[in-house]
């Protein structure tokens, strides 16, 4: 409270309220009128005094004053529109035009590139695509290989009795070769030696052997697109006096199709 | 704006026109000082003090640079700033009659010592260190004299 007195009593409201202090020092006396209502008072007393010491010695201007000032307020004032903005305005412009440039740019660089994209993939498609031919022209020439392989081993010994099964009537153009160890006894075929009509996805080949006029089944084998190996070894058969191929439901089949048969060699 | 006018335009004027002689002169401030109040009426804060002390500050501020400015030194005929005051005070010791102001008795009844130290800050534009070099008084004694003197005054006012 002493505080707050001195500082009053200082007489630095009075030279406040007559604009004699420096920003620094208004805004400390603002902030201790913030803080104190008694200094506030004190403010807004000495504030009436000067207001009424003011009034008192009034001066009455000219009649004339009151209008011109009044004309000079309602003076449209003339803010320039784009005299400060000017610069920054047409900074903006060239960077829009530069920006808009950049864009059509950018369009068109994308443009190319997903058409090029789109020429890359075609490409690669069509090159996969070859690819896959020369494998699988590749795998097919492998596999004829094997099988020419096989037969000319077998060619270097004399146990291998090679017979050779015709068409018959309804596959007059088929024809195969079935290769029987004299000593073994074990029958071979060879992809690379036959010529059989295509089965469909349900039937394959069953090969039989005629023996004392019974058939014998040596075993079943696909068409070649469905083999594994070239060479392909049967059932073993002590003796035999022909060899046939019927097509028989996949599995084969007990007893053979007679008018399925497709090839038969007699021995 | 027309109610601050009636209200104030007095006043101010009082003060500009003991601190700038000429009548046109201080008339021309008057309407600067409106103007500008128009214009900045934004920068007034009311939590820092009343309008009219406000605007009695622009007033004087006006008056004040215009008192040192160029070309109003250029018209009291070059006179330098020390000589300028000194003009000033001559002329106003005609000029600041009471009664042509119309100053009223109950304000001559302030002690001539503490009502000479206030009119010079607030009627005539001395800064307060400017006004105790001026009476070759400490400080000290100015801000003591000017304190006496409102208080005197709001005393009389109540």
């Amino acid at each position: 409270m002493e505080e707050v007195k001195a500082y009053i009593e200082s007489g630095i409201l009075e030279l406040y309220v007559l604009g004699q202090l420096s920003a620094e020092e208004c805004s400390e006396v603002a902030a201790m009128a913030q803080k104190h209502p008694e200094v506030k008072a004190e403010i807004l007393a000495i504030e009436l005094a000067m207001e009424t010491y003011a009034l008192q010695n009034a001066v009455e201007p000219s009649a004339n004053i009151e209008d011109q000032i009044f004309a000079k307020i309602a003076e449209p004032k003339i803010v320039p529109l784009y005299d400060n903005n000017d610069g920054k305005v047409r900074k903006l412009r060239y960077a829009l035009v530069a920006c808009s440039i950049l864009l059509a740019i950018s369009i068109g660089a994308l443009f190319s590139a997903h058409k090029e994209l789109k020429d890359a993939n075609f490409q690669i498609t069509a090159l996969n695509s070859d690819k896959e031919k020369f494998a699988q022209t590749v795998s097919q020439l492998e596999f004829q290989n094997a099988g020419m392989e096989n037969r000319i081993a077998m060619t270097k010994t004399d146990e291998w009795t090679t017979v050779k099964l015709a068409g018959v009537k309804t596959s007059p153009k088929a024809e195969m070769l079935v290769y029987w160890n004299k000593v073994n006894k074990n029958i071979l075929i060879n992809y690379a030696a036959m010529d059989l009509p295509k089965t469909d996805q349900a039937h394959e080949y069953q090969l039989w052997a005629l023996v004392d006029g019974k058939p014998v089944s040596l075993g079943i084998f696909g068409d070649s697109e469905r083999a594994k190996d070239a060479v392909k070894q049967m059932d073993a058969i002590e003796k035999a006096q022909a060899f046939a191929v019927t097509i028989e439901p996949v599995g084969g089949s007990v007893n053979p199709t007679m008018e399925k048969m497709v090839v038969m060699g007699a021995i | 704006m027309k109610a601050l006018y009636d209200m104030y335009s007095g006043a101010l004027l009082g003060v500009i026109s003991r601190i700038v002689i000429h009548t046109e002169i201080a008339e021309d401030l008057l309407q600067e000082t409106f103007v500008k109040i128009w214009n900045s009426a934004s920068s007034y804060d009311s939590s820092k003090g009343r309008l009219f002390t406000w605007m009695m500050n622009v007033a004087r501020n006006l008056s004040i640079d215009k008192l040192r400015s160029k070309d109003f030194k250029n018209a009291a005929k070059n006179q330098d700033i020390e000589n300028n005051v000194d003009f000033i005070d001559e002329q106003k010791r005609v000029t600041f009659n009471a009664d042509t102001l119309g100053l009223k008795e109950l304000v001559t009844k302030l002690k001539p010592e503490f009502k000479n130290v206030l009119d010079m800050i607030y009627f005539k534009g001395y800064t307060h260190v400017e006004a105790a070099e001026e009476l070759n008084l400490p400080l000290g004694t100015v801000k003591t004299r000017i304190r006496m003197a409102i208080l005197e005054l709001r005393k009389n006012f109540n």
